[in-house]
């Protein structure tokens, strides 16, 4: 009994600890990585040969590579050293351009084949037949069997999963964790706020990595042996099934996740008396059930036992900014998870802020002095082609400093492909771009918007499963607690920082009349209110050129008005806007100079005075 | 000169595997490029079918009659599985990683209920395998000769229906823009029905050679098949039939070949470094954008 019951306390630690890896590294991160399991695997192994003597003790009948006999804690920090060192190279699979689901593919055939390998190759890791006799920590100090070690060892895998849980909890509430989460909701667009996603990506995969490579030290320790049957890969399909009942994003559903699915299903039917003649039946069932709770979870609950909790940034703002209809609404939705709410062209409430928008905003540091007729963004000869349709068509554009620039021209005309191309989100197929003078073609996106040239989206891009706050705040460039190690270093290394941020984002906020929606997700919000705040966010980058693709698009008139006067208050700050837009009205009211585009090539260029007397440009816009 | 016959005649198995590969890789890309589903549960639906084809098999028909119960089967199953489980979580919205883990949960269902259902000792097709034939130091038996040429009519079936039929090329607007082609008048929910149809059928015979062409198979057989399905798939170009067909060719060659000059255990290994390079290099396929 006591076997039994510190059996499933060691399991439940493992599987805990295995778990809050991937909660970190899926539920986070937003990587979906099918070779979880290898990590695992890749951490059983390394302890056990770490912990085990030469392979020619025991009459030499199994073989694997090393046998140091190192004493314990040795081994399991190889453990975890050898789990998060193994990610590295399948950075390479998950980097920045390929498919999320692609990459989840790599991973899946990655497992399988590590799987066969090591099955078959018998030197390396003792083939199918897998380690035995691996040594229990301290045992030469300690009897193993006894039951004050397995109470032990048992306290000891759950106290290393309460340090894991804590563990991933700083990371998490942080700045970094803020931009990881950023990233899983979107990673074009936090990749045009400056966020490098390889780096990122590498160190959740590492950090996942080294967790499951511990959790596997702490088992191999236990149960002795470790065999390429233990590691299958469907193995990692059930702790993504703990992961999902559990809730995605929240570290203590993966703990439940672990308790209830790994732990519930695999290890404590495992003395399940078998069904006379039908040897197989039950693991079978077992996996069945397995594959339809991830299926029926996905369905009915897709967020899981204990849904993501929404993270309430408490700044100098007022508590009365928030209505009781908001926190009404928001706790609505809260209930029914993430609603995918269609992008609507209704208006977000205007509300006219007192101070007079042309007033410089003190809520964006990078002030520049005017130098007159300074070209801070240019690009010449620039092409692109989408299988062998020209989209854009060797364009040249010069962008000067604190002018509002409009991009305007029919559908295809390759306007938003431009916008695409100068921010780095595409690759052009020939043609330079200069960012003051600097050529930055060869840059990637994340580099150029370090560089103060910022973009938004044509379709809603906001980070759903954030806050409106957070959102703003995750644009805020250069954050301290925004790397793994500042996020290790905790709050006083970044807090104060973080509080000057949380009051830009707030006065920001209010500037644009959205002060109670603070807390919301932004995902939740109208479509109007969604613009404005990728406006805000772009503006929270502290951008020298800002690149707006259809700002005002689905947006009430009344705001488009209050948008367009705070982006001529940008200019006069300074700040360089290039705006693409249908909509000719706002160009006559904003935009000088205006740029024309046609079938990928600039028709022309000028105030709209002159555009609209010009007899090609009127061809193009109302025949074209 | 003997490692010279060998090579030759691993290049006969070669031949054989991607007979096989070829009818699981195009029916797979087929079923992606239309239906936008990666679905990792195609291996499992295979020995579904090839199962079906078993119980026929067993009944006292030939596996060649069976191969059709198996071809009926795979169709049914892949239909059911969009309508009941794939299109739901689109029309929702669920993005493309959620789809693969749920097609993930369904791979489980399938081939641990199979497991359930006949145990989990492999089980053979009672059939004859029918007279050696030899060609240089090639060896074929009759059985696999009938698969090639069943693999080659098949690829030029599909060359006809995406060519030169209306269905065809409904099927290629649908892959290359579902709206556009919605737009343009064509009933794209039926495209989608019919391909999941087609390439299911296509599927249920890869599940029934498959199952000829290996001696016995059980419930988690295709687990490793489906690596190679992968990587036929993405050498080519995810969702290029053609893509596919040469994928097919060059990974079942390569596995073969590569068996002759080091070990069998690890032929399939070939697969997997392609899948990866193809992955990490040119997602789009050989004749794809590089990225």
């Amino acid at each position: 009994m006591v076997y039994y019951i510190t059996t499933l306390l060691v399991y439940g630690g493992v599987d805990a600890i295995a778990c809050l890896g991937l909660s970190q590294q899926f539920g986070i991160a937003g990587v979906t990585n099918f070779g979880f399991i290898i990590f695992q695997a890749a951490g059983a192994y390394t302890a056990g040969v770490l912990s085990l003597p030469s392979d020619s003790a025991n009459g030499g009948f199994q073989h694997y590579i090393g046998g140091l006999s190192l004493p314990f804690p040795l081994p399991w920090i190889g453990a975890a050293l050898v789990g998060g060192l193994l990610a590295v190279p399948f950075t390479a699979i998950v980097g920045k351009r390929l498919r999320g689901d692609f990459a989840a593919v790599g991973l899946l055939a990655t497992a399988v084949m590590f799987n066969l390998l090591v099955t078959n190759y018998v030197p390396l890791l003792n083939g199918a037949a897998g380690l035995s006799l691996v040594p229990s920590p301290l045992q030469s100090t300690f009897n193993p069997y006894s039951s004050g070690y397995q109470w032990g060892y048992s306290a000891a895998a759950v106290i290393l999963a309460f340090v894991t849980y804590l563990f991933v909890r700083r990371i998490t509430n942080s700045p970094y964790g803020r931009t990881l989460r950023a990233m899983r909701d979107n990673d074009v667009v936090a990749d045009s706020l400056g966020k490098n996603l390889r780096e990122l990506r590498t160190s959740s995969l590492v950090t996942g990595g080294a967790i499951a490579g511990l959790s596997g030290g702490i088992l191999v320790g236990f149960i002795n042996l470790w065999d390429p049957q233990a590691w299958g890969y469907a193995e990692t399909i059930v702790l993504f099934a703990a992961v999902i009942i559990g809730g995605l994003g929240n570290h203590r559903g993966a703990v439940l996740g672990a308790v209830l699915v790994p732990l519930a299903f695999e290890e404590a039917t495992r003395y399940i008396p078998a069904i006379p003649n039908e040897p197989g039946l039950v693991p079978a069932l077992q996996w069945v059930a397995i594959g339809l709770l991830i299926v029926i979870f996905l369905w009915f609950r897709p967020q899981g036992i204990l849904p993501e909790r929404r993270r309430v940034i408490l700044g100098d703002r007022a508590a009365g900014g928030e209505t009781a209809a908001a926190m009404l609404a928001a706790a609505g939705t809260d209930a029914n998870g993430e609603r995918s709410t269609g992008r609507g062209g209704d208006a977000a409430p205007v509300a006219i802020s007192g101070e007079d928008p042309r007033e410089p905003m003190p809520i964006v540091g990078r002030r520049v002095p005017l130098a007159a007729d300074e070209v801070v963004l240019d690009c010449e000869g620039l092409s692109k082609s989408f299988d062998g349709v020209r989209a854009v068509d060797a364009v040249s554009m010069s962008f000067l400093r604190g002018k509002l620039t409009g991009i305007i021209g029919p559908n295809g005309a390759g306007k938003s492909t431009v916008l695409a191309l100068l921010a780095g989100t595409l690759e052009p197929t020939a043609g330079r771009v200069h960012l003051r003078g600097a050529d930055i073609t060869a840059l990637p996106a994340y580099r150029r918007a370090r560089l103060g040239l910022v973009r938004t989206f044509q379709l809603a891009s906001e980070f759903k499963r954030l806050t409106v706050m957070e959102n703003l705040m995750a644009a805020v460039r250069d954050q301290r607690g925004e790397t793994f190690r500042g996020a290790f270093l905790g709050r006083r290394y970044w807090g104060a920082q973080e509080h000057e941020a949380s009051n830009r984002a707030a006065a920001m906020l209010e500037r644009f009349g959205l002060s109670g929606l603070g807390d919301r997700y932004a995902g939740d919000l109208s479509g109007g209110q969604r613009r404005l705040v990728e406006i805000m966010r772009a503006l929270m980058a502290e951008p020298e050129v800002l690149l707006l693709d259809e700002p005002m698009a689905g947006v009430h008139p009344l705001l488009a008005h209050e948008i367009g006067m705070q982006l001529v208050a940008l200019c006069d700050a300074g700040i360089t806007v290039v705006m693409v837009e249908h909509e000719l009205s706002i160009m006559d009211e904003f935009c000088d100079p205006v740029i024309v585009m046609a079938e990928g090539c600039v028709l022309a260029e000028g105030d709209m005075a002159a555009l609209r007397s010009n007899a090609k440009v009127v061809d193009a816009y109302l025949v074209g | 000169m003997l490692a010279t016959s060998l090579f030759v005649e691993s290049i006969g198995f070669g031949l054989i595997t991607a007979s096989v590969l070829a009818i699981a890789a195009v029916g797979f890309t087929l079923q992606f490029a239309v239906t936008n589903v990666l679905n990792l549960a195609y291996g499992a639906v295979m020995i579904v079918a090839a199962y079906v084809g078993y119980v026929v098999n067993q009944a006292g028909v030939s596996v060649w009659i069976g191969a059709f119960a198996s071809i009926a089967s795979g169709a049914l199953l892949s239909l059911l599985l969009n309508s009941f489980v794939y299109r739901p979580f689109q029309r929702r919205g669920a993005p493309a990683v959620s789809l693969v883990i749920v097609s993930l949960g369904m791979l489980l269902i399938l081939e641990f209920g199979t497991q359930a259902w006949a145990g989990p000792t492999n089980v053979s097709y009672s059939m004859n395998q029918g007279a050696t034939l030899t060609l240089g130091s090639i060896v074929l038996t009759v059985a696999q000769i009938a698969i090639i040429a069943i693999s080659v009519v098949v690829m030029a079936l599909v060359h006809v229906l995406i060519r030169y039929t209306r269905l065809g090329k409904a099927m290629r607007a649908t892959a290359a823009n579902r709206n556009l082609a919605r737009n343009c008048g064509i009933q794209t929910d039926r495209v989608v029905t019919i391909t999941w149809l087609v390439s299911g059928g296509l599927c249920g015979l890869a599940g029934a050679v498959f199952a000829m062409n290996s001696g016995t198979f059980g419930a988690t057989s295709t687990d490793l098949f489906l690596v190679l399905i992968l990587a036929a798939v993405f050498l080519g170009g995810p969702g290029e039939p053609y893509g596919a067909m040469l994928g097919a060719l060059v990974i079942g060659v390569a596995t073969e070949v590569s068996a002759s000059i080091v070990v069998a255990d690890y032929k399939d290994v070939i697969a997997f470094i392609i899948l990866l390079a193809m992955l990490m290099i040119r997602p789009n396929g050989l004749l794809g954008a590089r990225v």
